[in-house]
């Protein structure tokens, strides 16, 4: 009975790959019969609710799993034999423990949130089940990534991820800079696969010939966690530390590339192209920390091998840096919050650097809720401010749009570490694990300096996320009422506006010349001349307007969740002790289990008084720059910037760099690949084949063409034959 | 058998085997000479006919001369002149052919100068 319960997980992944079937298959079908506003609210309905169902019988799983004992919790489910090479056994097999289902919780619970927003933000879309059908896609995706019980699935399920990322990027393909982006995504990312499938095969080498000597090999289902993860320290006996730091570090350029660390961050911020929720949804909550659930999953892999702990808090430490730096010269809000995300995806890999995993993995789910939030928020905005994501152009909306100000200002007091939010408590974690960390390589205190970095982070995070609220909802003045209005273009129709929900770039732009693509160029004209594009203008008529219902109940769902979600999961689900029964590592440094001995100790603690510090000094400076109304230093002329914030807005040079580097690098390769081919290989080829036309040309001219000439040619044959019988039977015959 | 030929057979007595050879030579060459020379394909084929003919002649003196191999000289004699038969019923089909493929040549170039049909040239 216990056990049957259990069983329901395959319904959690199939209800996701259903919607999507349907979506896919049903999506057109549906939308021309019934029209594009029923169709589209019942495509819309059946889009969500394989979500919420996946949720809701995860949750109930959840709660059959907490009712077990301890060191029980841990269900292996196996489907069908997927793979058997050899001795090695790959079942499709998932796995039901605390780890993987907190992950399926946040990735439904989050993915229904947003794909109800989404269906009031895309419901002008002309694409409409396209859209759908990917999102269904990539929580299918997704969830066979958390839920899967080896390394294989865990694969096939990133992979996954990665193409509906690269998808949703892209969704809005007729612009070709989507499409670039995507296309960035997809590149990039492929170096992180390259890393991660050659720490897989690694692993698996490693434990087939350890394993398998040892006589522990009589499981052969060598990359099941199950198996892998105990015999750990036999393969560390077997082969020794570096091997397996290499396994370890090749998995960690896996997470880098999709959790987005320097320098594979490149991509992130340019996957900003995709539609909102998808920015929300992959980009902030879910996919980018697929990198912390790896790391939490291999926690006795990374356990074993300091060096590598290392080498992730250094990355990490980089990466949480720079995201923060680069954030302050960003005026996109969207891009303000994509280097935020970074910048936080950093924090995480820091405290799981330390060894401090369950860290990382709460900070993913505080950071999922409020990250979210704030995207979500920031979509409400740019609705409001008819596509225009420009900061610089917004200013006291918080008359405006009254929901969307007070969510996004308990996002923003979450993610700056107002005490006793959700992210306050999964940053002080982090602070308290690096600062009590031991950690060092040849010397170097690697726990310290990730404090320190981690504290300097936490006070420009505070700023910066200061800096883009008070541009937004504060800031002294209406700011798009500096924009005139374009001459020759009514506004008596203005309240039309509503009707016009979505991106710019969504409408159909007339027939399509160019077969496919449009450069910059060719979108702005397509927009003048598109009679009702010029609705979207922002300029000094413009009223700002509040979301519909589909949107703003999922901003006060993820606010209440921003409030209290960090304080929840710490002190009624107490994370490290439920994550401990997954097999994720664990170090008690306190004990810290009940409100009233935390009420005692924490406030006494140095680390919580840091903490709040930086955050008041972060929105300190905010707050003297910016409550007042938009310094020159950071207005619309760029050119009075400081040096810093010039700098920052090209992110310092890194990703040009880059690019560049990469793009160089690989020509290089090619041109010597291409005169490789051209010169040798073809070489090699031409010349078998000049050899033939040589001997060709030297017997060719034997053939005239003239009859008398071939005539001539048999008749000497024959006589010489004749000859030669005559001479070997008359002559030769008689010797 | 051959008992209506016998007043000739004293032309074989009187005329060796050999005069006979030497025709049938001369007009072998002559023939492949013609083959060889001339360029218009009528003349050709009759170069081809006479070459024909000559290996005819050399089949049929053979027939005529009793044999010191095959020791049946009717079954010798009945040899030869059935492949003289053969030859002349083949070279009947040829010229057929051969006239055939003239007659496209000449609808194809107006012409049918042997020496101009040399497009398989190298």
């Amino acid at each position: 009975m216990q056990d049957d319960i259990f069983k329901l997980i395959w319904w959690v992944l199939a209800l996701p790959l259903f919607g999507f079937l349907f979506q896919a298959l049903m999506g057109k079908l549906v939308i021309d019969n019934l029209g594009p506003k029923i169709g589209r609210t019942m495509m819309g309905a059946f889009a969500v609710l394989p979500i919420l169902g996946s949720f809701a019988i995860a949750a109930n799983i959840t709660a059959a799993l907490r009712a077990l004992p301890e060191d029980g919790r841990s269900r292996i489910l196996t489907l069908f034999e997927w793979i058997t090479v050899g001795n090695l056994s790959i079942p499709f097999e998932v796995r039901v423990d605390a780890l993987s289902m907190t992950m399926v919780l946040i990735i439904t619970g989050i993915g229904t949130l947003i794909h109800l927003y989404a269906t009031g933000y895309m419901s002008e879309e002309k694409d409409y089940t396209r859209f759908f059908t990917y999102l269904n896609l990539f929580v299918c995706a997704m969830l066979l990534l958390v839920l899967g019980n080896n390394l294989a699935l865990l694969f096939v399920g990133w992979e996954g991820v990665g193409v509906c990322s690269y998808l949703l990027i892209g969704f809005w393909y007729k612009d070709l800079n989507n499409s670039f982006a995507a296309n960035k995504a997809f590149i990039v990312n492929r170096i992180g696969d390259w890393g991660l499938s050659l720490g897989i095969f690694f692993l698996m080498f490693m434990a087939a010939t350890t394993l398998g000597v040892t006589g522990q090999g009589s499981d052969p289902r060598w990359l099941s966690y199950d198996v892998l993860l105990p015999n750990i320290g036999v393969m560390l006996e077997n082969y020794g530390h570096w091997p397996l730091a290499a396994a370890a570090i090749l998995l960690f350029i896996g997470a880098m590339g999709k959790s987005a660390q320097f320098p594979l961050y490149l991509w992130l911020p340019d996957a900003m192209a995709g539609p909102t929720p998808v920015s929300a949804l992959i980009h902030a909550a879910t996919m980018v920390t697929s990198g912390v659930f790896l790391l939490n999953r291999m926690s006795p892999l990374f356990e074993a091998v300091p060096v590598a702990g290392a080498v992730v808090v250094i990355v990490g430490c980089i990466t949480a840096l720079l995201g923060a730096l680069i954030a302050f010269g960003q005026t996109d809000i969207k891009k303000v919050l994509a280097f935020s995300t970074v910048s936080q995806l950093g924090y995480m890999f820091i405290a799981c650097g330390v060894g401090a995993y369950w860290v990382g993995l709460f900070h993913v789910a505080t950071h999922a809720f409020f990250k979210a939030l704030l995207f979500l928020g920031s979509g409400a905005v740019i609705h409001a401010m008819a596509h225009n994501q420009d900061m610089r152009n917004y200013g006291k909306l918080s008359k405006y749009i009254p929901i969307t100000f007070g969510t996004m200002t308990i996002g923003w007091l979450a993610i700056a570490g107002f005490p006793f939010l959700s992210g306050a408590f999964s940053k002080e974690e982090i602070l308290l694990e690096t600062f009590a960390s031991k950690l060092n390589w040849y010397g170097l205190p690697i726990g310290l300096i990730g404090f320190g970095v981690a504290m300097l982070v936490a006070v420009l995070t505070a700023a910066y996320m200061t800096r883009m609220t008070f541009m937004t909802f504060f800031s002294g003045e209406e700011r798009w009422k500096l924009i005139p209005a374009h001459a020759g273009h009514g506004h008596d129709d203005h309240h039309d506006h509503d009707h016009h929900h979505g991106d710019h770039g969504h409408h159909d732009h007339g027939p399509d010349v160019h077969n496919f693509f449009y450069t910059d160029a060719e979108m702005a004209e397509i927009a003048k001349r598109t009679p009702h594009e010029h609705h979207h203008d922002l300029d000094e008529n413009h009223k700002p307007h509040e979301v519909p219902a589909t949107m703003w109940i999922p901003l006060v769902v993820l606010a209440a969740l921003s409030l209290v979600g960090g304080g929840w999961l710490f002190f009624g689900v107490q994370l490290p002790e439920w994550l401990a029964s997954a097999g994720v590592v664990v170090h008690h440094h306190e004990e810290i289990k009940s409100i009233p001995y935390w009420i005692q100790k924490v406030l006494a603690k140095p680390i919580f008084w840091a903490a709040t510090a930086a955050f008041l000094l972060g929105v300190a400076w905010g707050y003297a720059r910016y409550f007042k109304g938009l310094p020159e230093k950071d207005g619309v002329d760029e050119t009075k910037w400081t040096g810093f914030q010039k700098a920052a807005s090209k992110q310092f040079g890194i990703d040009g760099t880059l690019t560049w580097g990469s793009i160089n690098l690989g020509k290089i390769l090619g041109d010597i690949s291409m005169a490789f081919d051209k010169y040798v290989i073809d070489g090699i080829v031409n010349g078998l084949g000049g050899l033939s036309k040589g001997f060709g040309n030297l017997f060719r001219s034997m053939q005239t063409g003239y009859v008398r000439g071939y005539a001539v040619l048999m008749q000497i044959g024959i006589v010489a034959l004749l000859g030669y019988f005559i001479y070997i039977t008359m002559i030769g015959g008689a010797n | 058998m051959l008992s209506h030929l016998i007043p000739l057979a004293s032309v074989f007595d009187d005329v060796p085997l050999g005069w006979f050879l030497t025709l049938s030579l001369l007009m072998f060459t002559l023939g492949g000479l013609g083959v060889m020379i001339r360029r218009n394909p009528v003349v050709v084929f009759m170069c081809i006919e006479l070459m024909l003919n000559a290996v005819n002649l050399s089949f049929l003196s053979f027939a005529a001369y009793p044999s010191p191999v095959v020791g049946d000289p009717n079954q010798a004699a009945m040899s030869g002149q059935m492949m003289v038969i053969f030859v002349m019923a083949i070279a009947a089909a040829e010229v057929a052919v051969g006239l055939g493929i003239i007659m496209a040549i000449f609808r194809q170039k107006n012409e049918v100068d042997v020496d101009e049909m040399s497009t398989l040239r190298g």
